[in-house]
């Protein structure tokens, strides 16, 4: 019993060193003035963890954006309101499967590759060297990933629901028959852009900052050894699919006026 | 570069009393010494004994439970973050690893101290890359990934880049770990002419004793946390202490035992209480 | 990869993530920016628009022609005053046309369906169509059909 007490005690100081230091890595990254001459390198990053992202997001926007519309449709028509369909998917996919799903790819695609990086990095000396020529790892590694995160992600979680939207829309209309010109009219009259696509992106700039912060923590605190950076590698995956499902959670209840 | 001739014997690098843990294991136990302007000083050492966190401590990626480290006089472990970044502009470190950027061309890691410390226009860089990459022979690589080179090749790269600044110290961290003969020639006299053309200040972490010794002008063996014997080369070979002798003629056992502290080993076998196995927990 | 590529890759990168957001501002959630150019209005009162909502779609003969700007209510007259704003394409639409407000199946939208009439001169900017038929109230329906019963 006292030893389960203090191992709880334990746990709790280890997760706020892990929080302590995880806030001091993102502060020294960020807040010390980006600067402009460092911007190539956040382009660079954008292509790694954006541009080679687009592939598994797209694809999977379409394949979920089209059982959105099979199962949709399944249950609206019993009602006779398939037209509603369009509507349907359009409002999950922006507020919801959009930002969540597109954030967990990240996590998988993206933050683990970030991990193993920076682990291998700091594995290879590279980081140290680089402190010894007097540059900053934290400006010149970690700054520029963190602003790839911010930037690439909501970018991500809007192609996922456009094509989503499109992928829907050719299972819907062009297949099973719902009236094109109900699909879409529904859709408008009932998604609004400030109260449903706005927070969907808001939601994706919070998952894309906390993807990347993760797996920036993970690899710059891994253990330098190969096993240190598969077991880093893993954790940033878990721990920021569960943050962003997490954080959906309380995103909506503070945006949606629950 | 700059190394004053009349400033010859003043001390680069003074550490003294310097107290360092990791985690519950002390690595240096008041540990003092010096290092003289423009000399190839020597550390050596058994593995383990912390001769690469010595390196750590000067360069102020750790900072000392206790103790003084001075670097051309300034205090490191009292440094600003920002003025620690300074002051190592003026130093180079050759790691074991080489540590090359790997998405860095030859040239690129070459002129990236170059590039992010100084306004030179480019083709000015181009021509100081050149020549660095000249002096270690690799010109001819210049375009060439780390991940083509040899473990040789690398080191030379990752020295050329330590010096593109041109530091007034340089550390080797055990430069000849690991290398052909021929390289281990090459690595012996690329140190050797770094130090007497520029007379850069030469710090060697080593257990290479042929190699240290011939090019060291002052040699320190350090174990359990203290310097146990300091002196030339030609002085410390006729040391009779038992641990330098042990050290320097490479004996398997002596002073410092082969052994890792363990229980008595025939006690042991004759125990048969298997949870003592690691295997078996 | 040339740094010069990998510029011009992110910027597509970044213009298709505009292009998305434009989407779903425009197409999915039907934020018009700048359409009114390319329209005219028209007015129509009627007696009951229960059901009709604004962006609902304007159609002849089942194809769509504009759609419907603003439902206010006219308080001389205490009826409804829909504002439709037509394509500038359907440009020949002849005063005497009627308007109604019709059901998309049982119990889908609203939508006003306009017919044509026979006159020469056309509906103008701001012109009002008079002739108009108000949304069948289903409770009304049920409402009449048991008065004639008893």
């Amino acid at each position: 019993m006292l030893a389960n007490i203090r191992h709880l005690g334990q746990y709790g100081i280890d997760l706020l060193t892990a929080l302590g230091r995880a806030g001091s890595i993102w502060w020294q990254a960020i807040w010390r003035r980006p600067r402009l001459a460092n911007a190539h390198l956040v382009f660079r990053q954008i292509y790694q963890l954006g541009v080679l992202s687009v592939v598994i997001t797209v694809l999977s926007g379409f394949s979920i954006g089209a059982v959105l519309a099979l199962q949709g449709y399944n249950q609206l028509v019993n009602y006779g309101s398939e037209s509603a369909l369009g509507l349907g998917v359009a409002l999950v996919l922006v507020m919801e499967i959009g930002p969540v799903v597109s954030g967990l790819l990240f996590a998988g695609r993206a933050g683990s590759a970030v991990t193993a990086e920076i682990g291998l990095m700091k594995a290879t000396e590279q980081l140290s060297s680089m402190e010894m020529i007097g540059v900053d790892p934290l400006q010149r590694i970690v700054a520029p990933r963190l602003w790839a995160g911010f930037i690439s992600m909501p970018i991500l979680a809007l192609m996922f629901s456009v094509v989503g939207i499109w992928g829907s829309s050719l299972i819907g209309v062009d297949w099973l028959g719902v009236y094109e010109g109900a699909f879409w009219s529904t859709m408008q009259d009932g998604v609004d852009f400030h109260s449903h696509v706005l927070k969907g992106i808001i939601k994706s700039v919070v998952f894309g900052l906390v993807v990347t912060w993760i797996a920036v923590y993970q690899g710059y605190e891994a253990e330098p050894s190969s096993e240190g950076i598969s077991r880093a590698t893993t954790r940033t995956v878990v721990h920021s699919s569960v943050a962003v499902l997490v954080l959906d959670f309380f995103l909506t209840l503070v945006m949606f006026n629950f | 570069m700059n190394n004053d001739v009349n400033n010859a014997t003043e001390d680069h690098i003074t550490i003294s009393d310097v107290v360092f843990s990791r985690g519950r294991r002390r690595i240096f136990d008041g540990i003092s010494l010096q290092v003289p302007r423009g000399k190839i000083v020597g550390i050596m050492g058994p593995s383990g004994t912390g001769k690469t966190t010595l390196l750590r401590l000067i360069g102020g990626q750790l900072r000392p439970e206790r103790g003084i480290v001075e670097v051309d006089g300034r205090r490191i472990p009292q440094l600003s973050r920002k003025e620690l970044f300074d002051v190592r502009k003026s130093m180079g470190m050759l790691f074991q690893s080489g540590a090359l950027f790997t998405d860095l061309s030859v040239f690129d890691n070459v002129a990236f101290p170059l590039r992010v410390h100084t306004d030179l226009p480019d083709d000015m860089i181009r021509d100081l890359v050149l020549i660095k990459l000249q002096s270690v022979g690799l010109r001819g690589a210049s375009e060439l990934f780390p991940g083509e080179l040899s473990g040789g090749m690398n080191r030379r790269v990752a020295l050329a880049r330590a010096i593109a600044l041109d530091p007034r110290l340089i550390m080797y961290d055990e430069p000849f770990a690991g290398l052909d003969p021929i390289a281990l020639g090459v690595v012996v006299q690329l140190i050797k002419t770094l130090n007497h053309v520029f007379g850069m200040t030469s710090i060697i972490v080593s257990h290479d004793i042929h190699e240290t010794a011939s090019i060291a002008d002052l040699i320190y063996v350090i174990s359990d946390g203290k310097v146990i014997g300091s002196g030339a080369p030609q002085e410390l070979f006729k040391e009779d202490s038992p641990r330098i002798q042990q050290f320097i003629k490479g004996l398997p056992d002596g002073p410092v035992p082969f052994h890792y502290p363990a229980t008595d080993f025939r006690d042991q076998l004759l125990n048969r209480d298997i949870s003592n196995h690691s295997v078996f927990r | 990869m040339q740094m010069r590529t990998i510029e011009i890759v992110v910027g597509a990168f970044m213009l298709a993530g505009l292009i998305s957001l434009a989407v779903l501002a425009i197409r999915v959630s039907g934020f018009n920016v700048g359409a009114e150019a390319n329209t005219y209005n028209v007015f129509a009162k009627f007696e009951n628009v229960s059901g009709l909502v604004v962006r609902a779609k304007v159609s002849i003969a089942g194809v769509i022609v504009g759609q419907v700007a603003e439902i206010s209510l006219d308080q001389k007259s205490f009826t409804a005053l829909v504002r439709m704003e037509i394509d500038s394409d359907v440009a020949e639409l002849s005063i005497d046309s009627t308007a109604a407000i019709l059901t998309e199946g049982l119990l889908g939208g609203k939508f006003i369906g306009l017919t044509i009439g026979a006159d020469e001169s056309y509906l103008k900017e701001g012109a009002y169509i008079t002739d108009t038929q108000s949304s069948i109230v289903l409770e009304d329906m049920i409402g009449k059909f048991l008065m004639k019963q008893f």
